[in-house]
């Protein structure tokens, strides 16, 4: 009966070191592939980071502007039709049905302005 | 009496005991495992990459950001030829050579830094090289979207993101503690301080001003929404070049201001009562106090009433207003404005301004024109914000806010509202009417000050212009100042550079251009619509 018991120990314990190994391995697995998902992770955020400052760069006024005139178009004597407030912001719903989407105006004749910005691409300022 | 354990008892024990310890060593793992483990990283995709929170302005546009970047360091004792290596690092990353150089040779330092804030396209150049013994340590570097734009208002941060000056500075203990992806919203606007900015770079290099400067700040909660100085610099270039530099002129200066004080002395006029608007005053070729002469800056009339005297901006009225209390009441009076003690906001830039220290006749005369007093445009605009709110302290603020501010009562509503009127009169009547905006009921001051030499003597024929806007004039919400250092007369102004041809022009601009982007309402009639719609 002893022996049965001491067997049944020694089994038990060669299966828990088993179980152990494998329950050990599975974590180191795991978490290798936990701390390459953070690194993922933390390299998507800064993707992300960069190409949000990227935006703000391309989509701010200045940058707008310096195209606007890069083409031919002026600062004109605008009309004020309605509140800023109604236009959608950037991501916001479309002027669908928005009575500012049919107003059309004459406005005074536009005064040319002078550039004073040159283009100069995200890439030369940030190295990205 | 206790038996003996027999041989096979002994080893049922030890037996035993080691299956416990084994028990006991799995039972201790799986805890390691599953509880300490699992607990010690599962925060770190979370943490922000950035040491800095982003500064936005008020609608969540970025302003400036922490982006990934990296230190470089060379182990230079496994470099086989230390001169090359230093020769070739120093051309990839634009270090100095000889300092490189100095480095490498030097046996005493294992670690030689190489660059900081290297961006991955000079890592890449970097890797190129195939140079042995490089380390890489993660790092940040600030990145401002909008380069020069706001480029002193927002400031600069050091190799090691300390915030140096501007806002960066200022706001460096919101932006240190922002949790994780958390913001820090400024009360500025990007679009109004681009047009601001962009305004006042055109006006200057019109009139050739040694340099320019401008505020937009709301008269309620005393946010600004834009302040503009220039010469600027670049924020992302981290070395200044040419005329560029760090210094705030909006701020960090203080200036004789000029005529835009005038506001003050009759504000002061109406408070105290000792004005008649209609009253007429001599005005004549000089006024003589003691042994000095006031002279105006413009021929005038031999006579002016009093609201003409301001439309017209003339000195020696002036001068007369300001001499009926005297100097001790209007030293108080300006001193309950605030113009006598230095600004404190969220701008760690500001200055003590300067005023006679024997406030006599002719002190009391020149001040009341804005001569012989100097301060910051910013310490000015908020003292004036007070005149036209409904006569309530307000203390410029950089953070966004929605409360109204406005504190203590520094002077009547009723002569607040004189004022306001007053200044309508002076854009529609008088010297302002180059910043006449149809529709947005402007109301401002011209002021065109002489600038003091190095040696205490006024310059001759140089100017330093300003004109200070409110709008909508009724009941103000913004005010526009702003300032242009030295403008140059041009065939267009007739060889003039006062404020009325060179500062007031610019700050009507600058309000047709923002009015409708702040949303004030345009009282001018409808325009003509092509198709008839309204």
């Amino acid at each position: 009966m002893i022996r049965v018991l001491n067997f049944f120990c020694v089994a038990l314990m060669g299966l828990s070191i088993l179980a152990l190994y494998h329950v050990s391995e599975r974590t180191r697995v795991t978490q290798m592939s936990l701390t390459k998902v953070n690194h993922q992770i933390h390299e998507a955020r800064g993707t992300i980071g960069v190409l949000q400052a990227e935006w703000a760069r391309v989509a701010g006024p200045g940058r707008i502007q310096e195209l606007a005139q890069l083409h031919g178009m002026h600062d004109t004597t605008s009309a004020q039709l309605a509140s800023f407030d109604l236009l959608p912001r950037r991501g916001e719903a479309p002027l669908n049905n928005s009575p500012l989407r049919n107003a059309s105006a004459v406005v005074p004749s536009s005064q040319a302005v002078h550039p004073t910005l040159s283009p100069q691409p995200i890439s030369i300022q940030t190295g990205f | 009496m206790r038996e003996i354990p027999g041989v096979f008892q002994r080893r049922i024990i030890i037996g035993a005991v080691f299956c416990v310890a084994a028990f006991a060593l799995v039972g201790i793992r799986l805890v390691d495992v599953s509880l300490m483990r699992g607990t010690g990283r599962s925060g770190f995709a979370d943490r922000a990459i950035t040491a800095r929170a982003d500064l936005v302005d008020r609608n969540g546009e970025l302003l400036a950001r922490d982006l990934p970047v990296k230190d470089l360091y060379a182990r230079p004792h496994v470099f086989w030829d230390k001169n090359e290596a230093a020769h070739d690092l120093a051309l990839a990353t634009g270090a100095n050579e000889g300092r490189l150089r100095a480095g490498f040779l030097n046996a005493k330092h294992p670690y030689v830094l190489i660059a900081r804030q290297v961006t991955p396209a000079v890592e890449s150049k970097v890797m190129r090289l195939g140079l042995p013994g490089l380390e890489f340590e993660p790092s940040v570097k600030r990145y401002y979207p909008d380069g020069r734009n706001a480029a002193q208002l927002l400031g600069a941060t050091d190799p090691d993101n300390n915030g140096v000056s501007g806002l960066e500075m200022g706001l460096q203990d919101h932006i240190r503690a922002a949790e994780d992806g958390a913001q820090v919203t400024t009360s500025i606007d990007m679009r109004v301080q681009f047009i601001l900015a962009h305004e006042i770079a055109a006006q200057r290099q019109t009139f050739g001003a040694h340099a320019a400067g401008g505020i937009v700040m709301d008269v309620k909660t005393g946010e600004v929404l834009a302040m503009a100085s220039l010469p600027d610099f670049d924020p992302n270039a981290r070395s200044l070049s040419g005329e560029d530099t760090m210094r705030n002129i909006m701020s960090q200066d203080v200036y004789e201001l000029g005529s835009v004080f005038k506001i003050f002395t009759f504000a002061q006029a109406f408070e105290d009562h000792r004005m008649n608007l209609d009253e007429v005053f001599p005005i004549g070729q000089g006024y003589k106090i003691g042994k000095y002469t006031i002279h105006e800056a413009e021929h005038m009339p031999a006579t002016l009433a009093a609201r003409d005297i301001l439309a017209q901006s003339s000195n020696i009225g002036t001068s007369q207003i300001a001499l009926r209390a005297g100097g001790v009441r209007q030293r108080q009076f300006l001193e309950h404005l605030g113009l006598l003690s230095p600004i404190k906001t969220e701008l760690p830039e500001h200055r003590q301004g300067l005023y006679p220290s024997n406030w006599g006749a002719i002190e009391t005369a020149t001040v009341a024109f804005g001569q012989g007093i100097s301060v910051s445009p910013l310490r000015f605009v908020a003292s004036a914000a007070s005149i036209v709110n409904g006569g309530r302290e307000i203390t410029p603020t950089f953070i966004k806010t929605d409360a109204d501010r406005r504190g203590a009562q520094l002077i009547r509503p009723e002569t607040s509202q004189q004022m306001r009127d007053l200044l309508r009169y002076v854009v529609t009547n008088g010297t302002g009417k180059n910043a006449n905006v149809e529709g947005y009921d402007v109301g401002g001051k011209t002021g065109s000050a002489q600038v003091p030499g190095e040696h205490g003597r006024y310059i001759p024929h140089a100017l330093r212009t300003s004109f200070f806007a409110a709008f909508p004039i009724e009941n103000p919400r913004y005010i526009v100042f702003v300032l242009m250092d030295q403008p140059h007369g041009i065939k267009a102004t007739g060889g003039f550079a006062l404020a009325g041809y060179t500062a007031a022009p610019l700050a009507g601009r600058v309000i047709s251009r923002i009015a409708p982007l702040l949303g004030v309402p345009n009282t001018a009639p409808p325009t003509r619509l092509a198709d008839g719609n309204s």
